[in-house]
């Protein structure tokens, strides 16, 4: 009966209580339940899709054809196992539309027959057979190619026979570097493209007759014990749909964080709301507890009613989420490149319920184990209601479980550090500012009259320099807000001017040049009049020793890795390609060491050899260790000289590792080159005319390329700032609730004032100067913080100069502070109406 | 001073409509101290708040200094508080955030007096208080608190002060000193005085003691 009084008598008897504490949990929780069926959808549909991404059961490839020896191994073990196979070869390369008389860069996918074992490729009409030319939808809708048009082929020419719809095997559309066509791998063969150091990958797949994931996993260890070289991987359905995943995971990991300062700035509300009702019924709980009901009971039943709202407002959000999810899902399909079905399945959405759950309930832990310290008996005879204190540790099991969801939402121990981190640095800083401000205040005004120089200005500045932690939690909520919004606009902006509007970037990006062709490649752009810039050696090789100990890659593991295992992995692979040269381009910068000495190498010591700064500190090498690499069989010795810093951004040739000019200018190689900003005709010419000449070059447009990046990442920036504003949205209704709080608390003060003659109007300037002064301040941190780590952010992962967008600082600032006025004079609305008459001692 | 005819108020609408006051008259003189004495719910307050000005009264007139307040707007209620009327409650009231100096300061500066800090500061130590001048109100127990509450009240040199019940949040040590500081200010001053009580000793020491009951006088 005690029980049934406090769960359901309360929540009929404090209705807008309840339906408050909805809504706040409702709008916190929104963006990560969406963010996680989205996640979700794509997982399965990836998970589902394993093997038509993949196309095998297993597939053993290299960046080279596998060697005999390999090939033979390969054969010894499969023979145990009935089984089908084809070879796939991916390599990219020019290819010229003779109607259009135009070239670009496409990835050519040669195929044999049964291709592929799963999945399937859609054509525009008839049906796919391996023996013909077809084009993908990109290519075709990019450049109007049409059945029956000729394409050029390295010294080939062939009829393209259809046009691919959808592939099932491609991850992700928009992702790839180029448009995909797909040709019989006997055809490939006539091409003359298969040239040493093409850029490419060769690939066994297999089908076993009889699937058993002990028989894969029989073979792969049979591999790895055969083939000893780790340049040959072995990929499992499940690697694939990883790997296709990863792009999606991380954006949506991002957009997770964001989502999680919105959870924060409604639970801040949460336990706002909850003392203020807390406060209001403390007598009746300390009635209540005069005639039974124990404080155990009081707060399983605050947990009860906590409980029973949050899986309410769960329900309420699948029910809009849902719907909505299904009619945004080809919206969805469009900007993730992955076609997602509308159908959403009820356990995907529900996988962050139970940590959102535990995040929530944390925040109560400190009121109700206030309300466990209040001595409720003693409370009935004091003149002043007031609950039990908070400690600092009551807080712990909130701040601890923040930390663990950070790292869990971005999968990520570095990023969920990062994130808490700023977060603990925009708290700091906030109480800073506002007790340093309220210090200051506090001398300013010291000693003074309230015409400062108005009343209302006197008294607002008073409310503010006296105000306790209600004033640091509203004003953190606010500055929380505007630090993210400013941080995704500016860094937006920045990455923007760096990719797109650099004027200094290259037109095209040229690979796969033969050592035999750069010499008239050469010739042949200066009489075009676009002479070749930084042209780079690139040579393929595999470190072997680091300080004459073999160097040892980490095991495969398929367990759950974080974000910063997996790129150890993908880092630490030990075949890389190197270059060789005695110059820095300008976007190289050496960090430690010291430059190489002019003139090479001397034959008395060792060649030196300089690190990328991050390739460095994933393979734990330092200036001094001497490395071996294999080099088509021959080893090659260096020692690290320096450690360089590189700024990738600028599509200019450059190297994890280079070497200082010596023995290695021998070794077999192919050549990089730029060719410099300039008119787009010239450009054009170059490209066509080099193709005819040279089929087997690649030619990247860088213009091209970066318009692709600038698009894919403008898509993910909208999707992160929609959150960063959902975020934004939360911090002002806690902001109303807040000063409405406030306001409420003040009741009988605006009363008071107006019966000693204050007009409406002047109460409310006086609660739009207080309030509006504390938004501001807010804003102006919140701004400033964004834009000081978007500087940060920039500088460390995208290395770029520092930059103020005025702009970008202007317009949420503009915004932001509208938002907050009407936020403030809707609050105080009806306060600022109190009637006087009810500070009598009748009413 | 004051003179009230026909004043009615009344409270809800149909069957739970209750007629609060029906048809005061009262005429109160300059100087003199008015207790107005009554059982709860017999509409002490709701006189007092019409009188003051704090409501409005459904019909009837009410002048102050011959200038009639029962027709005044808002606004104009507001304006004529300030600078004629000075108000105790039984609960203080006193604003939260301000320290009991700027609490007495509040209505000097409202009207931009000169020596406005000067007049707090001396008003403050005339009730004893000067001492806990920056304290804030939750600073303050309740004695002192109706101490800076009635300082405040006196502070513009109102023609006429209202105070409901200013001792019944007291004890009877405290309550006993607090009236007789307010019987004090309002002599030294000159100051009208209209005091609503259920205390028939406190009503005692007023110079009329005027009785009501269901609304009206007897």
């Amino acid at each position: 009966m005690k029980f049934k009084f406090f769960f359901v008598k309360e929540m009929k008897k404090f209705p807008f209580f309840f339906l408050l504490l909805a809504f706040t949990l409702l709008l916190g929780t929104m963006g990560l339940v969406g963010i996680s069926i989205v996640t979700g959808q794509v997982q399965e549909k990836l998970k589902n899709n394993a093997n038509e991404l993949l196309t095998s059961d297993i597939a053993v490839s290299a960046r080279r054809e596998l060697f005999p020896a390999e090939q033979e191994a390969l054969s010894r073990i499969f023979a145990l196992y009935p089984h089908q196979r084809y070879k796939i070869i991916d390599i990219y390369s020019m290819i010229t539309h003779i109607r259009e008389k135009a070239t670009r860069l496409v990835e050519i996918r040669a195929t044999e027959e049964q291709f592929p074992f799963y999945g399937k490729l859609t054509l525009r009409s008839d049906k796919f057979e391996n023996e013909n030319l077809y084009v993908s939808k990109d290519l075709a809708d990019l450049w109007q190619v049409k059945e029956n048009d000729d394409l050029q082929i390295g010294e080939l020419v062939m009829k393209v026979k259809g046009v691919v719809e959808d592939d099932s095997s491609m991850g992700l559309r928009g992702f790839s570097l180029a448009p995909r066509i797909y040709l019989p791998l006997s055809k490939l063969l006539q091409t003359g493209l298969i040239k040493p150091g093409a850029t490419g990958s060769f690939a066994h797949h297999f089908k076993l007759k009889d699937y058993t994931q002990e028989k894969i996993q029989n073979i792969k260890s049979s591999i790895y014990r055969e083939i000893k070289d780790s340049a040959v991987k072995i990929t499992l359905p499940e690697d694939s749909s990883e790997q296709t995943g990863r792009v999606i995971n991380t954006l949506t990991n991002f957009m997770a964080l964001s989502a999680l300062i919105g959870l924060i700035l409604s639970l801040v509300g949460v336990f706002y709301l909850y003392q203020s009702h807390l406060l209001a019924r403390l007598k009746d709980l300390c009635l209540l507890n005069l005639h039974g009901l124990t404080k155990r009971e009081i707060v399983i039943g605050i947990i009860a009613q906590f409980s029973f709202i949050f899986f309410v407002v769960m329900l309420i959000e699948l029910a809009l989420i849902i719907p909505l999810y299904k009619i945004l899902a080809p919206l969805l399909s469009n900007n993730l490149g992955i076609e997602l079905n509308g159908e959403v399945h009820i356990l995907s959405a529900l996988t962050e319920i139970p940590f959102l759950f535990g995040l929530s309930l944390f925040i109560l832990v400190p009121l109700l184990l206030g309300l466990m310290r209040t001595p409720m008996g003693l409370q009935l005879k004091a003149s002043k209601l007031s609950m039990g204190r908070f400690r600092f540790w009551d807080f712990l099991p909130f701040i601890i479980s923040l930390w663990l969801f950070s790292c869990y939402l971005s999968h990520s121990f570095r990023t969920g550090n990062l994130f808490f981190g700023s977060l603990l640095l925009v708290f700091l800083l906030s109480t800073l500012v506002v007790r340093g401000g309220q210090l200051l205040l506090r001398k300013m005004i010291s000693g003074k009259g309230l015409l400062l120089p108005t009343i209302e200005n006197g008294i607002a500045l008073r409310g503010l320099t006296r105000s306790g932690h209600k004033l640091t939690l509203s004003f953190l909520s606010l500055a929380m807000g505007a630090t993210l919004i400013s941080l995704i606009l500016q860094l937006d902006r920045m990455i923007l001017k760096e990719f797109a509007l650099d004027p200094k970037k290259p037109s095209l990006f040229i690979f796969d040049i033969q050592e035999e062709q750069m010499e008239p490649l050469t010739q042949h752009a200066k009489e075009i009049g676009a002479p070749l810039a930084y042209v780079t050696p690139m040579i393929r090789a595999r470190l072997e020793k680091v300080n004459d100990k073999k160097y040892v890659k980490k095991k495969r593991s398929y367990d759950f890795r974080s974000k910063e295992e997996d790129e150890d992995q993908r880092f630490r692979n030990n075949s890389l390609n190197i270059t060789y040269r005695n110059f820095l381009t300008d976007s190289e910068k050496i960090i430690s060491g010291h430059p190489f000495p002019p003139g090479g190498a001397s034959d008395d010591r060792l060649p030196f050899i300089s690190l990328e700064k991050r390739w460095s500190e994933r393979m734990d090498l330092s200036i001094g260790d001497k490395l071996t690499f294999d080099i088509q069989g021959v080893e090659f010795e260096g020692v690290v000289h320096n450690i360089r810093e590189v700024k990738w951004t600028t599509f200019y040739p450059n190297f994890f590792v280079t070497v200082e000019p010596s023995m290695i200018e021998a070794a077999p190689k192919t050549f990089l080159a730029v060719l410099p900003s300039g008119p787009k005709d010239t450009k054009l010419m170059f490209q066509r005319s080099s193709v005819e000449k040279f089929p087997n070059i690649s030619f990247i447009d860088v213009e091209e390329l970066v318009g692709k990046l600038s698009g894919l990442f403008i898509k993910a920036r909208q999707a992160i700032e929609v959150i960063s504003w959902l975020s934004l949205a939360v911090g002002l209704v806690i902001l109303y609730g807040l000063s409405h709080d406030q306001v409420y608390r003040r009741y009988y003060d605006l009363a008071l004032m107006k019966s000693l003659g204050f007009s409406a109007t002047r109460l409310r300037l006086n609660l739009l100067y207080e309030f509006g002064a504390l938004f501001l301040s807010a804003m102006s941190l919140g701004l400033f913080l964004g834009w000081l780590m978007a500087q940060v952010v920039g500088k460390e992962v995208f290395k770029l100069s520092l930059s103020v967008d005025w702009g970008r600082i202007l317009y949420p600032a503009g915004l932001l502070t509208v938002l907050c006025l009407v936020t403030i004079l809707a609050s105080s609305w009806r306060a600022v109406r109190a009637r006087p008459r009810e500070l009598l001692s009748d009413s | 001073m004051m003179k009230v005819t026909n004043l009615r108020k009344s409270y809800g609408q149909g069957e739970a409509k209750v007629e609060v006051l029906k048809g005061i008259n009262l005429e109160i003189i300059k100087g003199e101290t008015l207790a107005l004495i009554g059982k709860s719910g017999s509409g002490k307050s709701t006189l007092l708040s019409l009188l003051a000005g704090l409501d409005k009264a459904d019909t009837g007139e009410i002048f102050v200094q011959g200038q009639k307040i029962s027709s005044m707007s808002e606004r104009e209620l507001t304006h004529f508080r300030a600078h004629h009327m000075g108000i105790v409650f039984q609960q203080f009231h006193l604003v939260s955030t301000l320290t009991a100096l700027e609490n007495v300061l509040l209505p000097l500066e409202l009207l931009k007096r000169e020596g406005a800090l000067e007049t707090a500061r001396n008003l403050l130590e005339s009730v004893g208080l000067s001492h806990r001048s920056h304290h804030l109100p939750s600073e303050l127990s309740g004695g002192e608190s109706q101490r800076v509450a009635i300082a405040r009240a006196v502070a513009i040199k109102p023609s006429i002060l209202f105070a409901d019940e200013p001792s019944g949040n007291l004890d009877e040590d405290t309550g006993d000193r607090v009236m007789e500081l307010l019987f004090k200010m309002v002599a030294d001053t000159g100051t009208t005085l209209v005091l609503v009580t259920h205390d028939q000793d406190l009503a005692k020491k007023c110079s009329r003691i005027i009785h009501l009951e269901h609304g009206s006088l007897l």
